[in-house]
């Protein structure tokens, strides 16, 4: 049965008024900075006063045990009505039941306020299951004075030029280098498709099997591994997680990085005066690039009692003014066409770069046990990176290994 | 008469009764909390680990040691298994080493050891992770404290990426997971010592005894239950101890610093097997009930 949404939430909140009782709808949000849970705080009680018979309880918790708290309170049958979480992860909700479909409450101009690259990762099976509360994409950023410094005029396009402009950053004086590689924590394997991708190779093949062990996956890593070799990165990559090497970036330490673009709103705030610049991921030899598109999902509960008034809260934090408030706050690009075209972002030096990458924006597949296979390609790059394996073999296990995730 | 005398008898018998009881009926509420503190929790464990489970803990089928068998045939398992065993040897006895000669001292009668103990103590009040977290820093291979300070003293040129391989990183961790057990073991120690009565030393010392034979015949022997009790709750403080090894390389890189802990959370939440995750903490319970039960009967037999 389909009911019209609007009529569904005022006819629900005209029996909440009826029966004089607040709902109450408890959110769980992930704390992207210090500044995310004043901001759903302030979001609620805007909420409220226009809602007086809806209460909503914001719950803040850090993004790394997320996941954690989640499959805890799910267990225990004490999950929240609404929760952020990442989509990587959506599928594993979807198929044990979890949350609810969104397509009975979204109406047609709900669903054209969003960039559609951003709904689409949230959908499955043609049924919206969450919608982008953010979303994130990758370039590299470059240090204009040390590329200067080694006579590089440009920012290197392709990752010939990126070898060949990390090597005269390295024979620079004082202890700066090239290219800052991760090989820690999370992202670790994220950190490899950059150059997988540039290869023309992809995570999974056309029979759903792991991509891994292609002959274009063996180039994007030995190319890594060749980087680390010739000291072309900052020496130990495996001790080095996504912040580590931020933080070499903003010391002036590193002459390029790939990351996401809220490293722009540390730089500004931590290391104003370092003269940098934000470029495409670097192209590998057939032109191929990709970047990383990255959308965190909030959803709802399946079993949530209040799923009218969650939804009404939902729609309001998707109204342009919260939208442009938020991302302002954590340095996200916007998921509303509306917010896309307003000033802050438009005019913004870094993110028009990062928006004009979107169209090669590269989600991870929406496939059960991702979050594993993640996992094991990460364990295998760091046995790489160390000299444990060689580049062929620990792909090669990594890919068995994924296979037998993927029950190929 | 003799009615009165049954009655006084059947009175007599029912206090004795009462007697008996009442000793069982006050210690039966805590006895059942207890219970049900350590069992329930255990029940839920041997539940998740005989069961498939779902990504969110749900349980499906019963599958029976299934999951074990899986655990046991896990290659990272077994490794992790065996640095659990180096790790928590290596802590405890590093541990016992350095604690016993700093009790000892402390035990003397010395200007300034109020505040000497004070200091010894003083890195218990921090936590754990907290400590984990400062070393993080000083061991950073570029701007780290620690090479700063090897340079300085001229034992290595150029900075070493101390947490990049487990051949520099794990090492590191047991030192630190000793210095962070000192304190307590220390207290113990001191405990144990303060117990020794003071005449004996000045009998021993009449006699003519040196030192080191005080030290064997008097010391060692009265502090031993104490040696006991301080390994028994460090190896089980310790073979569970999560934060020095999650702080520093979450095991890893390349799972090459995991123990059985860090293992256990990797299963539990980044890939969502509550299954395996359930019966490596089974595994460990057993460990560590087995090693307590034959550790406190060796000992018992000792005293015996």
């Amino acid at each position: 049965m389909r009911v019209k949404p609007f009529m569904a939430a005022s006819a629900a909140v005209l029996m909440c008024a009826s029966a004089a009782e607040a709902a109450t709808v408890r959110v769980t949000v992930a704390e992207y900075s210090s500044k995310t849970g004043p901001y759903f705080e302030e979001a609620a009680s805007a909420f409220e006063a226009s809602n007086p018979d809806t209460d909503i309880v914001i719950e803040v918790v850090p993004w790394d045990v997320l996941l954690q708290k989640l499959t805890t309170d799910i267990a225990g049958n004490a999950n929240a009505d609404i929760a952020i979480i990442g989509t990587r992860w959506l599928v594993d909700f979807v198929e044990q039941g979890i949350v609810t479909p969104l397509d009975d409450y979204m109406t047609d101009e709900f669903r054209g306020r969003f960039i559609e690259t951003f709904l689409t990762p949230s959908v499955m099976d043609e049924q919206t299951y969450g919608l982008p509360i953010a979303a994130s994409a990758r370039a590299m950023y470059y240090n204009v004075d040390l590329l200067n410094g080694a006579g590089v005029a440009e920012p290197p396009a392709t990752w010939d030029q990126v070898a060949e402009a990390a090597r005269k950053i390295a024979d620079q004086d004082g202890e700066v280098y090239g290219y800052g590689l991760q090989g820690k924590e999370i992202e670790t394997d994220v950190y490899y498709y950059y150059s997988l991708w540039s290869q023309g190779g992809d995570l999974l093949d056309e029979d759903g099997s792991s991509g891994l062990d292609s002959p274009e996956a063996l180039a994007a890593l030995e190319l890594y591994k060749r980087l680390i070799d010739e000291g072309l990165t900052q020496p130990g990559v495996t001790a080095y997680n996504r912040e580590d090497v931020q933080n070499l970036f903003k010391q002036g330490k590193v002459g390029m990085m790939v990351t996401a673009p809220f490293l722009s709103g540390q730089i500004a705030a931590e290391a104003p005066d370092l003269n940098y610049g934000v470029a495409p991921i670097p192209a590998g030899p057939d032109g191929d690039r990709g970047t990383y598109g990255v959308t965190d999902s909030i959803v709802l509960f399946d079993n949530s009692e209040v799923k009218d008034e969650a939804f009404a809260f939902l729609d309001f934090l998707f109204t342009r003014e919260q939208r442009v408030k938020f991302n302002t706050n954590e340095g996200f690009l916007p998921v509303l066409k509306s917010v896309a075209t307003d000033p802050v972002f438009a005019d913004d030096r870094d993110l028009k770069v990062f928006a004009e990458i979107l169209p090669t924006a590269r989600f991870a597949p929406v496939i059960a046990g991702w979050e594993e296979i993640a996992e094991v390609t990460s364990t295998a790059l760091q046995r790489v990176y160390l000299g444990e394996a060689t580049p062929e073999a620990g792909l090669q296990d990594a890919a068995a290994e994924a296979d037998a995730i993927l029950g190929k | 008469m003799a009615a009165a005398a049954e009655r006084i008898a059947s009175r007599a018998t029912a206090g004795r009764r009462a007697r008996a009881v009442a000793p069982l009926a006050l210690v039966l509420p805590s006895f059942l909390l207890a219970a049900f503190v350590v069992l329930w929790p255990l029940w839920d464990l041997t539940q998740l680990a005989t069961h498939s489970v779902s990504r969110f803990g749900q349980l499906r089928g019963f599958v029976g040691l299934d999951t074990f068998l899986d655990v046991f045939a896990d290659a990272d398992f077994r490794a992790a298994l065996l640095r659990t065993g180096v790790w928590t040897v290596g802590v405890v006895g590093g541990t016992l080493l350095v604690s016993l000669p700093v009790a000892l001292v402390l035990n003397e009668d010395f200007y300034g050891r109020g505040l000497a103990r004070v200091i010894v103590m003083l890195p218990w009040a921090v936590s754990l992770t907290m400590t984990a977290v400062v070393w993080r820093w000083a061991l950073n291979g570029e701007s780290g404290l620690l090479n700063s300070a090897l340079q300085a003293a001229g034992l290595i040129d150029g900075n070493v990426v101390w947490l990049a391989s487990a051949a520099t990183a794990f090492p590191i961790q047991i030192v630190i997971g000793i210095l962070v057990s000192i304190p307590f073991t220390v207290t113990v120690f001191l405990g144990g010592l303060a117990s020794v009565p003071d005449d004996l030393y000045e009998a021993a010392a009449l006699e003519g005894a040196g030192a080191w034979q005080r030290f064997t015949t008097i010391t060692w022997p009265l502090l031993r239950p104490f040696v006991t009790i301080a390994t028994v709750l460090n190896v089980i403080y310790v073979f569970n101890s999560f934060p020095i090894i999650w702080v520093l390389t979450q095991g890893g890189p390349a799972n090459s610093t995991d123990i059985l802990v860090t293992h256990l959370y990797k299963l539990a939440f980044r890939v969502g097997r509550m299954g395996e995750a359930a019966a490596v903490s089974l595994v460990m319970f057993a460990i560590l009930l087995a090693f307590t039960a034959l550790y406190v009967r060796m000992v018992l037999r000792r005293e015996a």
